[in-house]
């Protein structure tokens, strides 16, 4: 795996004010992500994962501090529609059906040259449903249709793909295994993620490594390597190195939790 | 927007006579299931009424019989229909005139605040004048014609349908925005591909309001409007002459026409909003 750097964060300040109100959501945020790496980023609920995702994807403009993509800001990479997204909700729409969804990032923004876009058709294959190609969303599974989103997502074979747990609609069986579906779908053509999620064994399991954030304003409390073999496997989910990994990541949100008894505040999403 | 029917069960082989039926009979068959449950209520009211005309002795130029009404009705259907088309075509007129006005108007709005802070409070001031305050006016403006009545129903179609767009327009799954946003998608692909369908119920739920409100704006037009075609002016005349048969078969025949569109416009829904959630049974 290169070691150069795709994302620089570096003293991201984001504030939100409606009326008189303001409300840091992050403060003085330094990242670096290195290109192919698959980084989570974990903390309470309400403390600005989403919005530092927001920032990163070029969606929000930072209050201070800036956020680089390949040494430019994201508006370059937006415009390279070398992006991917994924959010919480499928967010398809529902009048398309599931092939035409997987094509819509085609079909927006013509400017950009598509030429490493993926076909389709294969990337159906690829997410095993090749049987639903002409079904409408509401026929589909709650699995099923977080599959279509990530085929969306696929299709421009984006270099950075951002994922605002993407798994945390699901009930706990489909979403198990969605995990080793992630996994396997990111080491074929192995792009930068960047991985929201409340869940600490999801974090463990499918990263390089954790970025612990705090909340309110949200600050980086620690990076964690997860020194796990790849591929990963559901056995290791029992393995001593994992649930070691899971203990400490575990106790540093307990002692950040502890540090501000009011961190469980309303999710900041404008 | 591409309409492709959704499979359904019945697409399934080997399911029974109803998997074979073909898709004309099934549209048949669900149309008649949309008219049975109206039809039998109006059954009941008319059989009351006659029941109740006879057995209290009503006076007939105070409340006719139904029997009579429909003796009326059917007696002279050409009569009837041909001024019903008149309305009709001019409701039908009025509310297309009035849903493009109102479309466009709720495009600029949604593009532009200034355009909404300028034009919205115009519409409300259309929307708030009674429709007897310009009816007249239309008439002196417009002479005796169609253009009148179809302003009048263009006018009172253009409020829910303006309304709505823009609530349309903005109700979007905000995460599918920021996926077209991240893409860099320009604002005219987000409002085609996005804004546009997402307004569709809403827009639906417009013209259940304003398409029976078309025929109202357009009867209320022949009303105020002096000419001599239409069921407005049929109500007029038979007034004067407290010829109850045929102003209460003026009256049917608009309802008529009313349920008829209601009809047209829940089985176009039902086509169109195959993939949202009020018509999803499950």
């Amino acid at each position: 795996m290169a070691d150069e750097s795709h994302v620089e964060v570096r003293g991201l300040r984001q504030v939100f004010s409606s009326g008189r109100q303001t409300l840091a959501a992050l403060d003085r945020v330094d990242l670096s992500i290195d290109k192919g790496s698959f980084v989570s980023i974990v903390g309470p609920s309400g403390g600005g994962k989403t919005t530092l995702l927001r920032a990163i994807g070029g969606l929000l403009s930072p209050t201070a501090g800036s956020v680089l993509i390949d040494g430019r800001p994201p508006a370059s990479a937006q415009r390279r529609k070398s992006i991917g997204f994924v959010f919480q909700g499928p967010a398809l729409l529902p009048w398309r059906t599931v092939i035409s969804n997987i094509q819509l990032p085609l079909q927006v923004n013509r400017g950009a040259s598509d030429d490493r876009a993926e076909d389709p058709e294969r990337l159906l294959d690829t997410v095993a449903l090749e049987r639903f190609r002409d079904y409408y969303p509401h026929q589909l599974s709650g699995g099923m249709r977080q599959r279509v989103a990530l085929a969306r997502a696929l299709v421009l074979r984006p270099d950075l793909l951002l994922m605002d747990e993407p798994l945390g609609g699901l009930d706990e069986i489909t979403r198990g295994a969605m995990r080793y579906e992630l996994l396997r779908l990111w080491e074929l053509s192995r792009p930068t993620v960047i991985f929201v999620t409340h869940s600490i064994g999801e974090a463990v399991m499918l990263s390089d490594r954790v970025v612990v954030l705090s909340s309110q304003p949200g600050r980086v409390l620690r990076h964690m390597k997860m020194d796990l073999p790849r591929p990963r496997t559901e056995e290791m989910e029992f393995s001593d190195d994992f649930l070691s990994l899971v203990r400490e990541l575990r106790r540093t949100l307990e002692i950040d939790r502890s540090a501000a008894p009011s961190s469980q505040g309303p999710d900041i999403r404008p | 927007m591409r309409l492709v029917r959704r499979p359904t069960s019945f697409d399934t082989p080997g399911r029974g006579a109803y998997g074979r039926m073909s898709e004309a009979l099934r549209n048949a068959v669900s149309l008649v299931g949309y008219l049975l449950p109206a039809a039998a209520a109006l059954v009941v009211v008319a059989v009351g009424w006659e029941v109740w005309t006879r057995a209290a002795d009503i006076r007939p130029y105070l409340v006719p019989r139904p029997s009579v009404v429909l003796d009326r009705l059917l007696g002279d259907v050409g009569f009837f229909a041909s001024h019903g088309a008149t309305t009709l075509l001019e409701a039908t007129a009025g509310f297309a005139l009035g849903t493009l006005v109102a479309l466009a108007g709720a495009t600029a709005m949604a593009h532009s605040r200034l355009m909404e802070r300028a034009l919205f409070p115009v519409a409300v001031l259309v929307k708030v004048t009674p429709l007897v305050a310009y009816a007249p006016l239309f008439v002196i403006w417009f002479g005796f014609g169609s253009m009148p009545k179809v302003l009048v129903a263009a006018l009172i179609t253009f409020f829910p349908v303006l309304v709505n767009a823009m609530i349309g327009f903005r109700s979007v799954n905000p995460e599918t925005l920021d996926l077209l946003r991240s893409l860099r998608a320009s604002n005219r692909e987000i409002f085609l591909k996005l804004r546009v369908p997402s307004s569709l119920p809403y827009l639906f739920a417009a013209f259940r309001i304003s398409i029976p409100l078309s025929v109202i704006g357009a009867t209320v037009g022949e009303y105020f409007g002096g000419g001599d075609r239409g069921l407005g002016s049929v109500i007029v005349v038979a007034h004067y002459d407290l010829d109850m048969p045929t102003l209460f078969s003026a009256g049917l025949t608009l309802a008529m026409i009313g349920i008829g569109l209601t009809i047209l416009t829940a089985y176009a829904e039902r086509r169109v909003l195959f993939w949202h959630d009020s018509s999803i049974v499950t």
